[in-house]
């Protein structure tokens, strides 16, 4: 069975002719097949859809017209984002019913119209609350690099896919570390793109002052072209900045001269596990950055985040609570009732909290450019784990997972989660920070540190 | 002085003023999910902020809607 071949190289051999889309499309096809059945990542696949798509690639390429930067790549994306013709179920039972979408998603839309073609639907935490997708409904998401460990989430599925190799591409959403999260437990890459950056019409909103969706891939290049084909403009998001596209490939292989990279310290080198912190350091040496900073009320602001995050997505669903709070996944229903019961002043006061942060990290940004920190506390841990010990200290084994990722996306900070080099242990990752709208400077570090050998997406050494 | 907080005694009350029913199999679960929402929230409260700061979440017109 192969393996998938990355997004640029797929892309190359197609629009040269060397292979076509409809072949690799069905190689895809038959590798979910087989193999998703220990990682249980899909949750829908797209079959004839992907095989109608894929044949009109092979004609326009045909016809002497251009199929686009991504031309045949497989795709396939989380289940929140929508899919014509098929119920968004954002991994509920709830939605089951639910009417089918009437057109794709911004980002998949943005997507095959650069010539990649969606081959399905991926699993992921009920409603995207949590960090494990150990979802009640559709199975846990296992980790393709141990199948008896969570995937992280919310994005699990998403993750899982790139790791295992099924896909090349995928797409996630990112509250408070959706996408970063599971991206270091799977050893891939995965970006977390400034807040309004990306169009999210038609995508199913968690907490919505904080969600973005973002590709997962297996190399920094790979995940570049499609963040290039994401990226526009949307009036249909009212979040979405009016900005043009910024394209990082052109600016790929610009090096890192010049750019000042430090380490995050203080609440970034605490609470986790030594693994996780050692991992930070390997890139930084790589990279020759010695100098530290300590980003201001990190821990204050992962706790306004909690309650932000608890508030807007409480209320997103507080229509069936009331009617019908026992079918939400176990795993999510008590969070989502304690979240409708917040007082408003919590809210309000979170959310200026969050300016007077922003404002702290903008005065830090002088002084550097890019902040490197641990991804994960610590790698994937078994399904169904529920606590983890750290410093003598019983913390939640999920809930803990987002104690690097939650302050920075709370800032609304581009993040680019990178697996870093790890001799025969479980993946962790790094993440790779810039001040808004700076994914310039993230890429340009991502690409260097990948070149100096220190970043890589590794096999898993399970399936 | 305010009286120590007791979420066993606000959560039953909070949603009953929203209408939102909580099971008996799934009360202890909502009260110890808010007790964590309280606990973090301590300090968010307890963190002075000046009158003219403006909250993160900013409404923007829709594009459109002058004229």
């Amino acid at each position: 069975m192969s393996v998938a071949a990355g997004v640029c190289a797929t892309a190359a051999a197609v629009r040269t002719g060397e292979r076509s889309a409809v072949e690799i499309v069905r190689e895809a096809l038959m590798r979910i097949a087989v193999r998703d059945g220990a990682i249980n990542a899909f949750t829908t696949i797209t079959e004839e859809r992907a095989l109608t798509a894929a044949a009109m690639v092979d004609a326009q390429r045909a016809a002497g017209r251009d199929p686009g930067p991504l031309a045949g790549v497989p795709f396939a994306v989380k289940n929140l984002y929508d899919i014509a013709n098929i119920a968004t179920v954002a991994g509920s039972h709830i939605d089951l019913d639910r009417a089918p979408a009437s057109r794709d998603a911004a980002l998949v839309r943005r997507l095959a119209e650069h010539g990649a073609v969606l081959v399905g639907a991926l699993n992921m935490d009920e409603y995207a609350y949590g960090f494990s997708t150990e979802n009640s409904h559709y199975g846990a998401t296992r980790n393709p690099h141990d199948p008896a460990r969570i995937a992280g989430g919310s994005s699990g599925g998403s993750a899982a896919a790139v790791a295992a190799s099924l896909v090349p591409l995928t797409l996630g959403s990112d509250t408070n570390g959706s996408i970063r999260v599971p991206a270091a437990l799977c050893g891939v890459f995965g970006l977390r793109p400034t807040f309004g950056r990306l169009s999210r019409a038609g995508m199913r909103l968690f907490a919505a002052s904080l969600d973005v969706g973002g590709p997962f891939a297996r190399s920094v290049e790979d995940l570049a072209i499609a963040y290039d084909a994401l990226q526009g403009a949307d009036p249909d998001d009212p979040a979405c900045a009016l900005c043009p596209p910024e394209p990082v490939m052109p600016i790929l292989r610009q090096g890192f001269g010049g750019i000042r990279v430090a380490v995050a310290t203080g609440y970034f080198s605490s609470q986790g596990a030594p693994d996780a912190f050692a991992a930070v350091e390997r890139v930084a040496t790589a990279l020759g950055a010695s100098q530290r900073i300590e980003l201001p009320a990190a821990g204050l602001a992962r706790a306004a985040a909690m309650i932000v995050t608890s508030v807007e997505g409480a209320e997103l669903h507080l229509a069936d609570l009331i009617a019908h709070a026992a079918e939400f996944d176990p795993m999510t229903r008590a969070r989502f009732l304690a979240g409708a019961l917040v007082p408003g002043a919590w809210y309000a006061h979170a959310q200026r909290l969050r300016r007077w942060y922003c404002q702290e990290l903008a005065k830090l940004f002088r002084d550097v450019d890019v902040v490197l920190a641990p991804a994960t506390p610590y790698p994937a841990f078994p399904i169904g784990q529920v606590s983890i010990e750290l410093s003598g200290q019983q913390l939640p084994a999920a809930g803990h997972l987002g104690v690097f990722t939650q302050p920075l996306s709370f800032a609304g900070l581009p993040t680019l989660a990178a697996p870093v080099v790890q001799a025969g242990s479980l993946p962790l990752g790094v993440q790779i920070v810039a001040a808004p709208w700076r994914e310039d400077l993230v890429f340009r570090v991502a690409a260097a540190a990948e070149e100096l050998g220190v970043l890589v997406s590794s096999s898993p050494i399970a399936g | 002085m305010a009286e120590p907080f007791d979420p066993a005694l606000y959560v039953p009350q909070a949603a009953a003023a929203l209408g939102l029913p909580l099971a008996p199999e799934d009360l202890g679960d909502v009260i110890s999910a808010f007790a964590v929402l309280a606990r973090v929230a301590g300090p968010v409260m307890a963190f002075p902020l000046p009158e003219e700061l403006i909250a993160a979440g900013v409404f923007v017109p829709n594009e459109g809607t002058r004229g």
